[in-house]
């Protein structure tokens, strides 16, 4: 039982290893989570109290929640109120949403959050607590009308977080050096399969487009980097972050 | 600066040893509670404490403020005689495979908030600098699962060997983690030093 969940965890690492953006982990994580009865995902770090609603979006790292509720949730400052988010800030164990929606009787606010979450077909859900290198509170929550969930699929769910986590931390970082490096995305890519090795022939292929593609891009991407050659490029392009 | 102790040069390093399993009992029997490590002498040694296990010291002004252990996997080890549940496939096994345990920082050195320590980070590029001089491909952790997203921040390639399980009420996960000069290169970074953090007479190489 529990072999055939670390299998699809480990299947799942496989998958997430070929996204190139926030929008396909999304989609990796709905598609490979869809039998639980996850049919949304959503990943930040928690905002300190009193960041101002404009701000709050840049703590979010993958969201695909109905926009309707995001928009109310920043409007009326839910963050502040919402017992997952509570939780998080006080504990670092997986919980379901069932088991916190009641956690704060005095505040009016936190179970009305729950009950217009649920007007969302965000009815049911876990959140995985996590914590980045810097210290930072962040969380990752999966919902849907209802989930379907054993303790060896809250395991997987708790390492599936946490790499899917991971993975858009460095994705953000690498494209913030990209933008800085003027990088197109294609160029690093393709820089990025130079650094695993692969042939001009092989980058082609997992790109899809032709030898003669490759050598574009990667000349373009040398000149950008001032390398004199494919080496210095791959060599430049890890010590600055721009590939991982 | 991080000290690497082996059978070598302990002669050299023995106020030091004595400090190691005095700050191990502190952290592992008093502070977690890990009770059955517990020796009336108070010093926290285990049977694999033999001559085969490496020994990262971190020292401060002659003060042991951190300790790291490497196990070899071609012997007995925590994930082969301790906590074999955590592991669920093949058990890796290999000269390029080391087991990472007992990571221990003074109470004094810990960092105020909650972001990881600059002395856990001298340990581990410690370990990744000689790792990567010594022939060394991937470490075996077993940790909180908390602990995971920083291995994977770190530039590790970490994969799981069995789901997290609960072991003295901490979430624990076995995994493997992959380094190379990207990992080094990331944790330089983090550390805002592009220096080694070996300690310069190394006998051990030449010993």
């Amino acid at each position: 039982m529990t072999r055939k969940s670390l299998d699809q965890t480990l299947g799942f690492l496989r998958s997430l290893d070929r996204t190139a953006s926030a929008d396909d982990v999304a989609r990796l994580l709905v598609s490979e989570l869809s039998d639980l009865g996850v049919a949304h995902v959503m990943a930040g770090t928690v905002p300190t109290r009193g960041t101002p609603s404009r701000q709050q979006n840049g703590h979010v790292l993958l969201n695909t929640f109905p926009s309707d509720w995001g928009r109310r949730y920043l409007a009326r400052g839910y963050a502040f109120k919402d017992p997952t988010v509570r939780r998080l800030c006080t504990n670092t164990t997986p919980f379901a949403w069932s088991e916190v929606r009641d956690s704060y009787p005095d505040d009016p606010v936190a179970r009305r959050v729950m009950d217009e979450a649920a007007d969302f077909q965000l009815r049911d859900g876990i959140t995985i607590p996590l914590m980045t290198l810097d210290g930072q509170i962040a969380g990752f929550s999966v919902s849907g009308e209802r989930l379907v969930i054993d303790p060896a699929d809250r395991a997987m769910l708790h390492l599936i977080a946490t790499y899917a986590f991971g993975h858009l931390l460095l994705m953000r970082g690498q494209g913030a050096s990209a933008v800085a490096a003027n990088l197109a995305p294609r160029e690093r890519e393709a820089l990025q399969w130079a650094a695993e090795g692969k042939t001009d022939w092989e980058i082609g292929t997992v790109m899809g487009i032709s030898t003669h593609g490759v050598d574009f891009h990667l000349r373009s991407a040398r000149s950008k980097l001032g390398s004199a050659n494919r080496t210095q490029a791959v060599a430049v392009a890890l010590r600055r972050g721009l590939i991982i | 600066m991080i000290h690497i102790v082996t059978p070598a040069n302990e002669h050299n390093y023995r106020e030091e040893m004595e400090q190691v399993w005095r700050l191990r009992h502190d952290v592992f029997v008093v502070e977690k509670g890990w009770t059955d490590l517990t020796r009336p002498d108070g010093r926290e040694i285990d049977q694999f404490d033999t001559p085969h296990a490496i020994h990262f010291l971190a020292i401060e002004e002659e003060r042991v403020v951190g300790y790291s252990r490497l196990l070899p996997t071609t012997r007995p080890h925590l994930l082969s005689d301790v906590m074999p549940q955590l592991c669920e496939g093949e058990r890796p096994s290999g000269y390029d495979t080391w087991e990472w345990t007992r990571q221990a920082v003074a109470r004094s050195h810990r960092a105020r908030g909650k972001a990881v320590n600059p002395v856990s980070l001298a340990l581990l590029s410690g370990i990744v600098e000689w790792g990567m001089g010594n022939g060394v491909r991937q470490l075996v952790l077993q940790m909180p699962t908390l602990y995971l997203l920083h291995v994977v921040q770190l530039h590790f390639r970490a994969r799981p060997l069995g789901l997290p399980h609960t072991i003295s009420g901490e979430d624990i996960i076995a995994a493997t983690a992959e380094f190379d000069e990207r990992t080094l290169a990331r944790l330089r970074t983090v550390r805002g030093d592009g220096a080694s953090v070996l300690a310069p007479t190394y006998s051990y190489l030449a010993a």
